[in-house]
């Protein structure tokens, strides 16, 4: 029988678990260094990090960057180091290019005429401290930290640390979306629960047409109908409760209303098949023994509701801190969460370790929350027993 | 649930509030949707109301520009292609894992269960890269994988859970009448399961239709789908031939959907669920 | 009852159907061209693919680039090639030269490059096509006495509103700087000397309450018809199609100073149509093709010569009386600047327009 499930397993393997786990690799991959510039590396495992390093590092790096000039490894390793330190590029592409090994005296002199930057302590002890084959310096600027002057940790300058305040944001707005959902779709889901089968029945497919309708066609019908001459607009300008068209779009307004539209059916639709398990004799039952409507709605309804609340909620948070599309789409510049940032450095700043460590982060906030879940729904459940 | 006879005013009111509140959330829901859609009968070039005339010039071209039929196309081949592999794979998974009583049960449907929870994306994301190595990047087979692999999970669980009200003494039953197992799932299991077969292969083929973002990031010009199409039609002057793109998109869906109702029902009444 | 094997043959029909072409696949040679989309690739398509296409009896395919670097990247190295060419900015020539990406072309045994001298000439890998102008606009009709200068767009108690900007490091830094005092000239040197993105951002921090960021070009144009921002860094063709087709009154001084750069033809390397890609190239920048373009389009020409087709209403807004007033997103020191901190600097923007 475990026969029929390895074609499924094998197929998950192979195109999920192993690109998602060499894309996670890459968040620490740092196999660019050492195997461009062996010699450099190997001179430099022994230098203290103090001051300058001796003449034979000088010739070593010399030889590697000479080794690669004409090559595609040059500008390539260029842009691995300006990650580091920018400017890092044009030293290294500039250096490659016009390096001279058979010119007699000390490489030292040389490499510093030819670009004084190889005189600078700095960039000397980046290339040392990032000459092993894995590194935590992407994982680090994706915490907003780096490596101080000292070699000790610290925090990133406070002008361009822009990773932490995203993933804040990012959770900000799903906790929001969150939020709107549960007190959008709770009274949505008891409506359902109580109504006749009939009924239930018409408005469970009423909440399955958005459900089954594409989140790109959602969003896009989002696009149209909040601009400024969108029917939004048009009704509020109509009917006189604005005096001119209100920006909706492009902004976080409009990014909550798309967001809690798309996500309201993976919220209604665990609820519902709990609340509609819930036996109505029990609020009967606590009528009948005194509880005020209140009362027994908090402490016999809400806990028997629970399961379903979290579940459902849970499932909204999640998906909505890796939405790109719909932030993409209605979002502002200031509204784009972490999901934006990992295209951005995939495409367009071809940063892969950035993008990996920006992913990593992701998943890691995505798994402590299943935990997290795991063990209050487990409590939950031994409470309600 | 009615009101009781004795209900207080507090509770009338709180009753009228939830089920007002409930109908403005359904209009919420429901109403963008279809307040759209006949933009895409405009005769005009812009997409805001009150229309200008009603026509059909849009959808005109959709179903005749090239940029539209080949997107089309390459939507319904590669759905297809997706959905046979993965309600195949799906189903021998589900049929794998219910007879299944070890311990490595809730493992693997959690394995079977990733793509679900994973941010859509970092899988596209990540594709990218792994493909890029492999040099699959722009290959209609790696679309193909990348989209069973995000529609396996709606197939297991779909299929599973039918299986959930199957006898499993039915094949027991034909096998001790001669049949072989092959026979026994053909004549026996497969018939009663079918709805919930179909139903999967349903939601594998608008999981591949629908989807964006992997196609996004592997696909090549050639394998451009109506979602890539949409998505590059939506960034600036969106054009209402973009809307009737749309409403084929809906209405597909819409259908499908339609038919994993009718199947649900089928289902039940062929395991003897009695409606109320 | 479905039959198992008939099952399998269906599956085997299915596969093969993904092998089989589209229903209008031609057996024509084809030029996959990466270009922006929108109302640019309209024009491209109207001047440019149309009439070379129907001249040379070939099929120009053309597929969505915004200028991600990854995607060619990715097709280079696996020698997997779907472009054959790419229309691209300055610093993405630099860098997919350097990196290998793009075919080196002596393009002088094809044209003069002398003619592109005003806009920074040819590169070993990319040849421009475009001269695309950013800077002041704002809409007529609200404002009578309209602003001279970038100081003037800082200046909110003589012009109140907000402002629009574009949300990028690039651009808006050389904007803040002009509006600093610094000659437009001068503008990159200023940025790229010690402090410079200082300055910038200090300026722009003079102006940060008011300032409403756009991200893509229609977004700006509508921010100034519909009167949300009082004036607006926009880019001039958007400003005088948006005149033309929506009958607006949108002005743009460029004697303030303007940041112009070139957005270029550049062929992938190992491309197997290099040398159609070299004639198309050939085509699109002759002076009369280039002037065809530019009443299409509203951009600048980057051929000089095909200033002298155009009429004077065509030339209104173009930057061709103001060439001394640009900043230049050209040569050596505004490519090695931008190469080496634009990732830092992105985020040091994005870190500013986030507070």
């Amino acid at each position: 029988m475990l026969a029929l499930v390895a074609p499924s397993v094998l197929f998950i393997a192979l195109f999920f678990v192993a690109p998602l786990g060499l894309f996670l690799f890459r968040s620490i991959d740092n196999s660019e260094v050492p195997g461009w510039l062996p010699r450099t590396t190997a001179a430099l495992a022994g230098w203290s990090g103090e001051g300058l390093p001796d003449e034979p590092a000088f010739r070593a790096v010399a030889e590697d960057l000479a080794a690669l000039s004409g090559s595609t490894a040059l500008p390539l390793l260029g842009r691995r180091l300006n990650h580091n330190i920018p400017g890092f590029r044009g030293l290294i592409t500039g250096t490659g290019s016009r390096v001279d090994l058979s010119r007699p005296g000390r490489m030292r002199e040389q490499l510093i005429a030819l670009d004084a930057r190889w005189g600078e302590p700095l960039y000397w002890q980046t290339i040392r401290r990032e000459r092993h084959v894995v590194t935590p310096f992407y994982l680090l600027s994706a915490l907003d930290l780096r490596y101080g002057a000292s070699g000790a940790i610290e925090r990133a300058p406070a002008e361009s640390a822009i990773f932490l305040g995203l993933l804040g944001r990012t959770l900000a707005i799903s906790l929001i979306v969150t939020g709107l959902c549960v007190l959008l779709g709770f009274p949505l889901a008891i409506t359902m629960a109580g109504a006749s089968p009939a009924r239930a029945n018409a408005l469970l497919i009423l909440v399955l047409i958005p459900f089954w309708t594409s989140l790109l066609v959602r969003s896009t019908a989002w696009v149209i109908l909040l601009q400024n001459s969108g029917v939004v607009n048009q009704l509020l300008v109509g009917f006189g409760l604005v005096q001119k068209p209100i920006p909706l779009i492009f902004n976080r307004v409009g990014l909550y209303i798309a967001m809690v539209h798309v996500l309201l059916p993976f919220m209604v639709l665990p609820l519902y098949s709990v609340l509609k398990n819930i036996p109505p004799e029990l609020m009967r039952a606590a009528a009948s023994l005194g509880a005020p409507p209140a009362t027994a709605f908090l402490r016999v309804y809400v806990p028997q509701a629970l399961p379903g609340l979290v579940a459902g909620a849970s499932l909204v948070f999640v998906l909505a801190l890796g939405y790109y599309v719909t932030p993409a789409l209605v979002g502002g510049p200031g509204d784009q969460m972490i999901g934006y940032f990992i295209a951005y450095f995939t495409n367009t700043a071809v940063n892969w370790g950035m993008a990996s460590a920006l992913g990593t982060l992701l998943l890691l906030v995505v798994a402590l929350i299943y935990l997290a879940l795991g063990r209050v729904v487990g409590l939950n459940r031994l409470a309600v027993r | 649930m009615a009101l009781p006879p004795h209900a207080t005013v507090l509770e009338r009111t709180a009753h009228v509030g939830v089920r007002a509140l409930s109908v403005l959330v359904l209009g919420y829901l429901v109403l963008p949707i279809l307040v759209v859609l006949p933009l895409s009968f405009t005769s005009g070039e812009l997409l805001v109301y009150p229309l200008p005339a009603w026509s059909l010039r849009w959808y005109r071209e959709f179903t005749t520009a090239p940029i539209w039929t080949r997107s089309l196309w390459n939507s319904v081949v590669l759905a297809v292609v997706t959905t046979a592999v993965a309600t195949t794979v799906g189903m021998l998974a589900a049929l794998g894992l219910q007879s299944l009583r070890s311990r490595l049960k809730p493992v693997l449907y959690g394995v079977l269960a990733l793509p679900l929870i994973i941010p859509h994306v970092m899988v596209a994301v990540a594709l990218f890269y792994y493909y890029a190595r492999l040099g699959l990047v722009g290959s209609f087979s790696g679309l193909v994988m990348a989209h069973t692999v995000l529609a396996l999970p709606f197939v297991v669980i779909t299929i599973a859970a039918t299986l959930q009200g199957f006898d499993a003494n039915l094949p027991r039953a034909a096998a001790s009448l001669g049949a072989s197992p092959l026979q026994a799932f053909r004549l026996v299991t497969l018939p009663l399961i079918l709805p919930g077969v179909l139903s999967g292969a349903v939601f594998a083929f608008v999981t591949s239709f629908d989807e964006l973002l992997v196609i996004l990031f592997v696909g090549s010009p050639e394998q451009r789908t109506l979602p890539r199409q949409i998505w590059s039609g939506v960034s600036e002057t969106m054009s209402p031939a973009v809307v009737a793109a749309a409403v084929v998109l809906i209405g597909v869906s819409l259908l499908l959907m339609a038919v994993v109702e009718l199947l649900r029902r089928r289902g039940e009444r062929l395991r003897g669920v009695t409606r109320p | 009852m479905p039959n198992t094997s008939r099952f399998w043959i269906v599956l085997a029909a299915a596969l093969a159907l993904g092998a089989l072409a589209p229903p209008d696949a031609g057996a024509q040679t084809k030029l996959v061209v990466g270009n922006a989309g929108g109302s640019s690739a309209d024009a491209e398509r109207k001047v440019f693919y149309g009439p070379f296409a129907n001249a040379n009896k070939i099929t120009i395919q053309e597929e969505s680039f915004n200028q991600e670097l990854a995607k060619i990247r990715s097709q280079v190295e696996t020698g997997n090639l779907i472009w054959d060419m790419v229309s691209t900015t300055a610093i993405n020539v630099a860098t997919g030269c350097e990196e290998g990406l793009l075919e080196k072309v002596d393009w002088s045994k094809y044209f003069d490059p002398k003619v592109f001298r005003d806009v920074g000439g040819v590169s070993e890998c990319g040849v421009p096509y475009l001269f695309v102008s950013g800077g002041l606009a704002y809409d007529g009709n609200r404002i009578k006495e309209g602003p001279k200068s970038w100081a003037d767009f800082w200046n909110v108690t003589k012009w109140p509103g907000k402002r629009g900007l574009l949300y990028r490091a690039e651009q808006t830094f050389e904007v803040a700087l002009m509006a600093d005092g610094v000659p437009p000239a001068k503008a990159m040197e200023v940025l790229a000397a010690p402090g410079g993105p200082d300055r910038a951002l200090k300026k722009l921090d003079e102006l940060k309450p008011l300032i409403h960021w756009w991200k893509n070009g229609a977004e700006s144009i509508n921010l100034l018809a519909s009167g949300e921002v009082a004036m607006a860094y926009a880019w001039n063709g958007r400003v005088a199609s948006a005149n033309k087709t929506n009958n607006l009154n949108l002005k743009m001084e460029l004697g303030a100073g303007h940041v112009s750069g070139c957005q270029y033809w550049a062929i992938m390397k190992g491309s197997k149509n290099k040398e159609l890609a070299i004639k198309f190239i050939q085509y699109a920048v002759t002076a009369q093709n280039q002037a065809d373009f530019v009443r299409v389009i509203s951009y600048g020409p980057a051929n000089r010569d095909a200033y002298a087709l155009l009429t004077d209403q065509e030339k209104a807004t173009l930057p061709g009386q103001h060439l001394d007033k640009a900043s230049l997103q050209l040569g050596k020191l505004y490519l090695g600047f931008w190469l080496a901190n634009g990732d830092s600097l992105l985020q040091r923007f994005v870190k500013f327009a986030a507070q």
